[in-house]
């Protein structure tokens, strides 16, 4: 994949970046800012287009579909968690998760039986019909996770989905996470800044001005595999104090 | 949650931002529909009147149509816009095109219905309350509420056209360029570009020709600056609220001593980006809030003119007849059983007025005598005269030409009979009404008169002369209908043109009077229900700006008041963002219209010597009321909004 933004200045955020991503992997993407980590999001996400290469997803190369077809695309095969949930605020918890199967005219008992279904994986069950400026911040991303589940996506996409949450919250929905990736074999591409994030999954892919820089595999211990994912970030360099330099508790 | 429904919900659960706008579109519809019930009531007839009114009110309603197309195109591309980011996650989730068009479209049908029945119901409801107040004016026996389809179809046909076409409009609204730029939101546009010093100095000058212009209009030249001034004053309006007013800030900004000062540094930094932000609001609502502040303060205008009515016709009926007439005897005679018949009380007072022609001038002159004149003077409590013999006395005929002819000495011959005549004075009254008397009119001693023996030149005996029936009615308001087969043939000689067989002249001043007032109070009823929608459209605007906001408002304040604000200058800094959004436009029209009423005040002085400074002071102060109102109603619910984080 490669991107360039066209402008006063021209730049080059992805150069010729290439990756296989494994059907049920749980996948973090580490840089420091500038990266290029947002725009390779953006591309996989069909929201943004490429200047030279192609990805494919399930064998489909989304960037040759007209716009319509686009839509279709990432309204069945992909689900997005973002840092700041991007929930409806006009719609309850319950409402949020099922608009993916409202945009597909799924009839209202199926949207009904997998709102349950979900909600009690993810805790959601009492705040069902909340709206989401009700609601703590766990709460809107357990809730923003559900709405990316709830059409069995083959990939989901999030971006620093523990942006905005407290340690704790943070916890939780990086637990779940991983839970979905382990029980129902969704595949996750997750770009963070977190190397408490990024120890919980199966690997972490660097990359730097747009390149790739690094890859490592999650062993059994997530305490081992976040000192590799620190000594890699310090190799990094960069911005340091992107880093967070604590110690796993 | 199907499609439809999360178009409703989407509605519903965000009515408080469309709360003024719903007040707005529903008070439009109720206008539009009580016009429709008074419109096809049936028992309106051919009636001048109610013509009038049925015209007007047809006239209102296209005014109302337009106006509300534009209103609707404005807010909901505004209320689109606001939603931007809305539409970016929306798509982002995998919706299509075709889908937020069809979102789009369902929401502001639901909007477009819900406004229509609300508006239509609130009519019905009030439409007896409007009958009373319209048989007032147009003194009818009773107008009764009554059931039609007409109305109802009327108004759900104008309206379902309005929404339709405004839902496929405003899905145009929506950039869907980049769902990325979407996603950013409607407030990515915040930064502050520097405004043109060139446009902002524009701005001034054109807003100063204009003034200029308005304030120097004269007869003459009225009519023409009446399509010269509005272009250049609207186009400087435009100018000054996008780029002027932002040098002046910039100015401001520049004395850091001032700037910098306590709370003011927040206040006017804030200020300027919003002022920034509603650049295009401010205008709107400026040019719409000026148009309602004319359209209510001419019409009041008229009404200072029918003040001024009794005092150019002091008369209460005016009976003329011509050689010829042969039923004069039988008219004289009913006017007088009809007034009789009222239990008016009335004098008569008949002048035979003979015709000469006068060598200075070349035209013909009426000539009354003296003591006709006198007897006449005395019933309407004014001083008699007396005029020697060879003396003749002008006759005005309107409060202008009581100066004018105050001026002229006039030495002349009535060329038929050899009479010479000095003409220097002017009777100090207006005495009869502007239509039934010569220019040239005089009065001369009762000698000189009897020495007129010779007729108009080419006419006979009976042509030169007529009798003028002058009755003096002090109720003379209360004369309408009397004579009312006179006005009819009256009417009917107007409508063909033709006066040949015409030969009598019937003038009823109550009844005109009356006429004229209760035209201008119908003229002003339908102004200020539309003018009332204008200022609501415009309340519309400036709360919906406020509102988009408020979010953002919201987190700044707690930042500020975290940094240490006392809640006392918070109020304070408040006070200080919404004063310009309210008052701001509201000063700028308010200056707008004082110069169009400085022009409005040029013509009234060519028809009719008076003032409208007291009519115009009590609209704009009215006005001013309410939007103090208005603001305060409003203060209060931002800052409860405010409270609540």
């Amino acid at each position: 994949m490669t991107k360039v933004y066209e402008g006063k200045v021209t730049h080059r955020a992805l150069n010729q970046l290439s990756f296989d991503v494994e059907k049920g992997e749980f996948l973090a993407v580490m840089g420091p800012s500038g990266s290029g980590k947002t725009t390779l999001l953006n591309l996989i996400s069909t929201i943004d287009t490429l200047t030279a290469g192609e990805i494919l997803i399930d064998g489909v190369n989304p960037h040759g579909l007209d716009k319509n077809e686009l839509a279709l695309f990432r309204r069945h095969k992909l689900g997005f968690i973002f840092q700041d949930f991007n929930l409806l605020q006009m719609l309850t918890v319950e409402e949020n998760m099922v608009l993916p199967l409202t945009l597909d005219y799924v009839p209202t008992d199926e949207m009904a039986r997998r709102v349950l279904e979900l909600a009690r994986k993810l805790g959601l069950e009492s705040i069902l019909h909340k709206r989401p400026n009700e609601i703590s911040g766990g709460e809107a991303q357990r809730t923003a996770i559900g709405r990316a589940l709830i059409h069995n996506p083959s990939l989901i996409l999030a971006d620093e989905p523990t942006g905005n949450l407290d340690s704790k919250a943070s916890r939780d929905v990086l637990e779940l996470l991983k839970s979905v990736s382990e029980d129902s074999g969704a595949t996750i591409v997750m770009v963070t800044h977190d190397p408490i994030a990024a120890s919980y999954c199966d690997r972490v892919l660097f990359i730097k001005d747009g390149e790739f820089f690094n890859e490592i595999y999650s062993d059994e211990r997530r305490q081992t595999f976040y000192q590799k994912i620190l000594n890699v970030l310090s190799l990094l360099g960069g911005n340091v104090n992107d880093l967070s330099a604590a110690r796993l508790p | 949650m199907t499609f439809r429904q999360l178009a409703y919900r989407n509605v519903f659960r965000n009515r408080r931002s469309y709360a003024a706008f719903f007040l707005a579109s529903v008070f439009s519809v109720m206008v539009f529909f009580v016009y429709s019930m008074f419109i096809f009531h049936p028992l309106f007839s051919e009636d001048g009147l109610q013509q009038l009114a049925v015209r007007g009110m047809f006239i209102a309603e296209v005014v109302l149509y337009i106006f509300t197309l534009f209103f609707l195109f404005y807010s909901m591309s505004a209320f689109l816009q606001a939603r931007s980011k809305e539409f970016g996650i929306l798509m982002h989730l995998g919706m299509t095109k075709k889908q937020l068009n069809k979102l789009i479209f369902f929401e502001t049908m639901i909007l477009g219905t819900v406004s229509t029945v609300a508006g239509i119901a609130l009519g019905f409801a009030f439409s007896k309350f409007f009958f009373m107040i319209g048989r007032e004016i147009m003194e009818l026996e009773a107008l009764p509420l009554y059931v039609s389809w007409k109305p109802f179809a009327l108004t759900i046909g104008a309206f379902a056209s309005l929404f339709i076409i405004i839902s496929f409009v405003s899905v145009a609204f929506v950039r869907t360029k980049g769902i990325l730029d979407l996603l950013q939101g409607y407030w990515k546009t915040d930064d502050m570009t520097q405004s043109s010093k060139w446009l902002s100095a524009l701005g001034f000058v054109l807003l100063a020709v204009a003034y200029t212009l308005a304030a120097l209009v004269s007869d003459s030249t009225v009519y023409k600056m009446a399509l010269i001034i509005p272009p250049i004053a609207t186009l400087g309006t435009y100018l000054f609220f996008t780029h002027s007013i932002h040098s002046l800030l910039q100015f401001y900004k520049r004395s850091r001593g001032v700037y910098w000062h306590k709370t003011r540094l927040v206040a006017i930094a804030e200020a300027s980006v919003k002022l920034k932000d509603s650049a295009q609001m401010f205008f709107i609502v400026t040019i719409v809030s000026t148009v309602a502040f004319l359209t209510v303060g001419t019409l009041a205008s008229f009404m200072s003119y029918t003040g001024d009515f009794r005092e150019s016709n002091p008369l209460g009926l005016i009976y003329i007849s011509f050689n010829g007439n042969s039923e004069e005897r039988e008219h004289v005679d009913r006017l007088i059983s009809q007034l009789e018949g009222k239990e008016l009380e009335y004098n008569m007072v008949p002048l035979i007025v003979k015709r000469q022609t006068s060598t200075m001038s070349g035209n013909d002159v009426d000539i009354v005598r003296t003591s006709d004149f006198n007897r006449l003077a005395l019933t309407l409590d004014f001083e008699p005269i007396n005029p020697a013999r060879g003396e003749g006395i002008f006759i005005p005929y309107s409060q202008e030409s009581l100066e004018e002819l105050g001026e002229v000495s006039v030495d002349t011959r009535l060329m038929e009979s050899d009479i010479d005549l000095t003409i220097d004075e002017v009777y100090p009254h207006v005495m009869f009404p502007v239509n039934t008397v010569n220019f040239n009119s005089i009065v001369v001693n009762d000698s000189d008169y009897a020495a007129i023996d010779e007729p108009l030149a080419g006419f006979g005996d009976g042509e030169s002369t007529f009798t003028y029936y002058a009755f003096d009615i002090p109720d003379w308001e209360e004369t309408v209908s009397v004579g009312k087969e006179l006005t009819g043939i009256m009417q009917q000689a107007v409508v063909r043109e033709d006066f040949r067989n015409l030969n009598f002249f019937f003038v009823n001043p109550g009844e005109d009077y009356r006429l004229f007032k209760s035209s201008f109070a119908i003229l002003l009823f339908i102004g200020v229900m539309v003018a009332a929608v204008f200022l609501l459209a415009a309340g519309s605007f400036i709360y919906f700006k406020l509102y988009t906001g408020l979010e953002r408002d919201r987190r700044q304040y707690s930042l500020l008041v975290r940094l240490g604000m006392t809640e006392k200058e918070l109020g304070k800094i408040v006070n200080r963002q919404l004063m310009p959004q309210f008052f701001l436009p509201w000063a700028v029209a308010l200056l707008h219209s004082t110069f169009a009423f400085i022009s409005l005040q040029v013509v009234w002085d060519e028809f009719a010597e008076l003032s409208i400074l007291g009519e115009m002071v009590f609209v704009l102060s009215g006005f001013t009321v309410v939007q103090i109102l208005y603001f305060f109603l409003i203060r209060w619910r931002y800052i409860e909004h405010l409270r609540a984080s």
